[in-house]
C-alpha cells in the first residue's frame, strides 16, 4: 500500500468526483438497507450490475467465475434476490433482521473512462432470533457517475472473517 | 429413543437425540471414533507438499500430500507434548516444525530433527516412535478421501455399499473427471448435525420452505413438480433422493434459465456420455438429480451443479459446515462461469434457498425445547412416519416421504450403541424396501 496516493478525488467521464460525494452515496445506501427499502436499494444499481460476496478464504486475484463464493449475482439473480427478500416467504428473513451499518476508510481510485473504484470498510451489526452478530470487512465497488447520481456497476463485500460464525448466514444484504 | 411401530405405521424419534450433551458425547465416542469419516477430496491437495488443516469429530488433522505424492492424514498434534503442529489453514511445505521446542517432521510423518537430541535415548526405535501419528485407516474412493480412527473398521467399499456407485457416477459425468475448486463455503449453524442430514433427505419441505426459489424457477420457465421423485435407504445409514422435477444441473439437465448456449452444450455432452457410458448408464448419470448422504458426515448435492458438503458437529446445538464445488476438470470458461453462478444461487448461506433450510432446522432446534422434560413424555418425540403406509404395500417411497430418514436413524441407533434404543412394535413387513436396483 502506498501511503501517498490521492484518494480524495478521482477523474471520471470528464468530471471530478470527490470523496464526500462518494461517502454520501455509501451512507445513504447504508440507510436504505437498514430501513429494508429494497426497491430503493435496487435503484442504486445500473442495469446489468453485479453483487458479489467471495468466501472467507478468498485471496485477491480470485475470479468469482472460477471459484466458489457466497454470492455471485448477475443482474437477473440480483433482481430475483430482491423479489425474494420482499416476499413474506423468504423464511430466513421473516421476521427481518435488524441491521446497523458503519462505513468508513473510504478511498477512491481510477478504473476506466466511465467508472471508478471505491474501497471502504464496513461493520454491519445484525440482530435476529435473540442473537447479535457483527460482520466486518471491506467493499471493493465499481461505481459509475450518471445524470441521476452515482450508481453501482459492481457491489462487492469481502468478509474479514475466517468463517461465518454460527447463525451468521448471509440471508440479508451485506 | 426411537419407536418404530408397524401396527400403527409410526416412526418416532425422541428429541433428546438433538439436545442431549450425553448423546453428543456418545456420538463423539462411538460414531466419530469408530466409523469411516469423509476427510476431503484428493484434488484439494493436488501437488506434492500441499496441505490443508481440518477438524474431524473435534480432532485437529493435517490432510497432506507428501513429497513423493502420497496422501496422508496426521493428527495435528506434536508427539512431544501435544501442541498443535501446523497453525496455518493451508499451504505447501516439506517439513512441519513445532514452534514450542522445535521438533521437526517430514510431510510423510517421519521425525526429521530434535534439537539437542543427545539428551534422548539414541535408538532408531525411539526416533521411529516419535514420528507424526497418522490416522489408523485412510482409503480413497473416486478421489473422496475417508479416514477412520479405529483400525478395525471394515474396508471402505464395504462401508459405502450402494453409495459407492453414486460417487462413481459423479466421476463419470465428464470424460476428464472432476476436481474441487478454491473458494470454500465455511459456515456454522445453530442446529444439531442430524437436523442437517434430515433436511437434505427431506423432499417434503421443498415446496413450502423454498417457495421463493420455486417462484424464481417458475418465472424462468421451468415447471416444478414432485412427480417421479424417490427416496432410497441405501443401508449403513446412507440415503439417496432421486429428483427430476426441480433438477436443473449445468451441463447435465438443461433449464430455460441456463440459456441457449448451455442448451447446445448440454445436448452435445449428453450424446458424448451415451457413447462413452452406454445409453442406460448415461441415463442414470445424466437425467436425474441426486442428493446422496454418506453416513455420517458427507452430503453430495448433484443439483444445480455439484456441491460436496461436510458436517462437523461442534456441540449438540451447533454444527460447522464446509462446502466445496466439484467441477469438470476440462470445462470451457463460459460453462464454468454459469455453473458457479447457478450453484451459488441455490446452495450455501448466501444463496436463495439454503438460508431457508438453515432457518428451518435452527427453528427446530429452538422449538424442541418446548417438550423437553415434559410431564407427558410421549410429547417429546418428532414424527417421521411419512410413507410407511406405502412401505407396507411395497410401493417405493417418494422423495416427499421420510423413508431415507428412517434408514439413517435405524443405523444411527446401532452406531451410538444405545441399548434398547430402538423399539420395534409389530412386524416389519416382508415388502420393506431398502436400496435401489438400477443396474
Ligand atoms: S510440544 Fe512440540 S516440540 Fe515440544
Ligand atoms: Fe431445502
Amino acid at each position: 500500500m502506498t501511503a501517498t496516493t490521492n484518494t480524495h478525488s478521482v477523474r471520471c467521464q470528464g468530471r471530478t468526483i470527490t470523496r464526500p460525494e462518494v461517502e454520501d452515496f455509501l451512507y445513504s445506501e447504508a440507510d436504505i438497507l437498514d430501513h429494508w427499502d429494497y426497491d430503493g436499494w435496487l435503484a442504486l444499481f445500473e442495469p446489468g450490475a453485479r453483487y458479489e460476496i467471495p468466501t472467507t478464504d478468498y485471496r485477491p486475484g480470485w475470479s468469482p467465475h472460477e471459484t466458489g463464493s457466497f454470492v455471485d449475482d448477475d443482474w437477473d439473480l440480483l433482481r430475483a434476490r430482491i423479489k425474494r427478500l420482499k416476499s413474506r416467504k423468504a423464511h430466513a428473513e421473516n421476521p427481518h433482521s435488524r441491521t446497523h451499518r458503519l462505513v468508513s476508510n473510504v478511498r477512491l481510485s481510477e478504473h476506466t473512462e466511465d467508472s471508478f473504484r471505491v474501497a471502504a470498510s464496513f461493520v454491519v451489526h445484525r440482530a435476529r432470533d435473540g442473537h447479535f452478530d457483527a460482520y466486518v470487512g471491506w467493499y471493493e465497488h465499481v461505481l459509475v457517475p450518471t445524470e441521476d447520481g452515482l450508481r453501482f456497476r459492481l457491489r462487492r463485500s469481502v468478509l474479514g472473517h475466517e468463517s461465518l460464525a454460527a447463525g451468521a448466514r448471509l440471508s440479508f444484504i451485506l | 429413543m426411537i419407536v418404530e411401530n408397524w401396527d400403527q405405521l409410526t416412526f418416532r424419534v425422541n428429541r433428546e437425540a438433538y439436545r442431549s450433551a450425553e448423546i453428543f458425547t456418545r456420538e463423539r465416542g462411538w460414531v466419530w471414533t469408530h466409523t469411516w469419516l469423509y476427510l476431503g477430496h484428493e484434488t484439494e491437495i493436488p501437488n506434492p507438499n500441499d496441505f490443508k488443516v481440518r477438524t474431524l469429530g473435534g480432532r485437529p488433522l493435517i490432510f497432506c500430500r507428501d513429497t513423493a505424492g502420497e496422501v496422508h492424514a496426521f493428527l495435528n498434534s506434536c508427539p512431544h507434548r501435544g501442541t498443535v503442529l501446523c497453525r496455518e489453514s493451508e499451504g505447501s511445505t516439506r517439513l512441519f516444525q513445532c514452534f514450542y521446542h522445535a521438533w521437526t517432521f517430514r510431510n510423510n510423518g517421519d521425525l526429521a530433527a530434535i534439537p539437542d537430541a543427545d539428551a534422548y535415548e539414541s535408538s532408531d526405535a525411539f526416533k521411529a516412535s516419535m514420528g507424526l501419528r497418522g490416522v489408523p485407516r485412510l482409503e480413497i474412493h473416486e478421489g473422496y478421501v475417508f479416514v477412520a480412527f479405529d483400525p478395525d473398521v471394515p474396508p471402505l467399499l464395504e462401508h459405502l455399499g450402494d453409495a459407492a456407485d453414486y460417487m462413481t457416477m459423479i466421476e463419470q459425468q465428464h470424460v476428464g473427471g472432476m476436481t474441487t475448486l478454491p473458494g470454500t463455503q465455511q459456515y456454522s449453524v445453530r442446529g444439531n448435525w442430524k437436523l442437517a442430514v434430515e433436511n437434505a433427505m427431506d423432499g417434503y419441505h421443498f415446496a413450502p420452505t423454498h417457495n421463493t426459489f420455486v417462484g424464481y424457477l417458475r418465472e424462468s420457465g421451468f415447471a416444478v413438480t414432485d412427480d417421479n421423485q424417490y427416496a432410497y435407504n441405501l443401508g449403513n445409514g446412507h440415503g439417496l433422493l432421486v429428483l427430476t422435477g426441480h433438477g436443473g444441473r449445468i451441463s447435465m439437465l438443461w433449464e430455460p434459465r441456463f440459456g441457449e448456449d448451455e442448451r447446445v452444450r448440454t445436448e452435445q455432452h449428453r450424446a458424448e456420455m451415451a457413447q462413452r457410458l452406454g445409453e442406460e448408464r448415461a441415463h442414470y448419470v445424466a437425467d436425474e438429480s441426486h442428493i446422496l448422504f454418506v453416513f455420517p458426515n458427507l452430503l453430495l448435492f448433484d443439483i444445480e451443479g455439484l456441491s460436496i458438503r461436510q458436517l462437523e458437529p461442534v456441540a449438540p446445538d451447533q454444527t460447522d459446515v464446509r462446502a466445496w464445488q466439484l467441477v469438470p476438470r476440462d470445462e470451457d470458461s463460459a460453462a464454468r462461469a454459469l455453473r458457479m453462478k447457478t450453484v451459488v444461487s441455490f446452495v450455501g448461506p448466501g444463496g436463495l434457498a439454503t438460508p431457508d433450510d438453515i432457518e428451518a432446522y435452527e427453528a427446530v432446534q429452538r422449538g424442541i425445547q418446548a417438550t423437553a422434560g415434559t410431564a407427558v413424555p410421549e410429547l417429546d418425540y418428532s414424527d417421521m412416519s411419512r410413507g410407511m403406509a406405502d412401505e407396507v404395500k411395497g410401493v417405493q417411497g417418494r422423495s416427499t416421504d421420510e423413508g431415507a430418514m428412517r434408514g439413517f436413524w435405524r443405523h444411527w441407533i446401532d452406531a451410538v450403541g444405545l441399548e434398547d434404543g430402538l423399539q420395534v412394535h409389530g412386524e416389519r413387513p416382508a415388502s420393506f424396501l431398502e436400496g435401489r436396483d438400477v443396474r
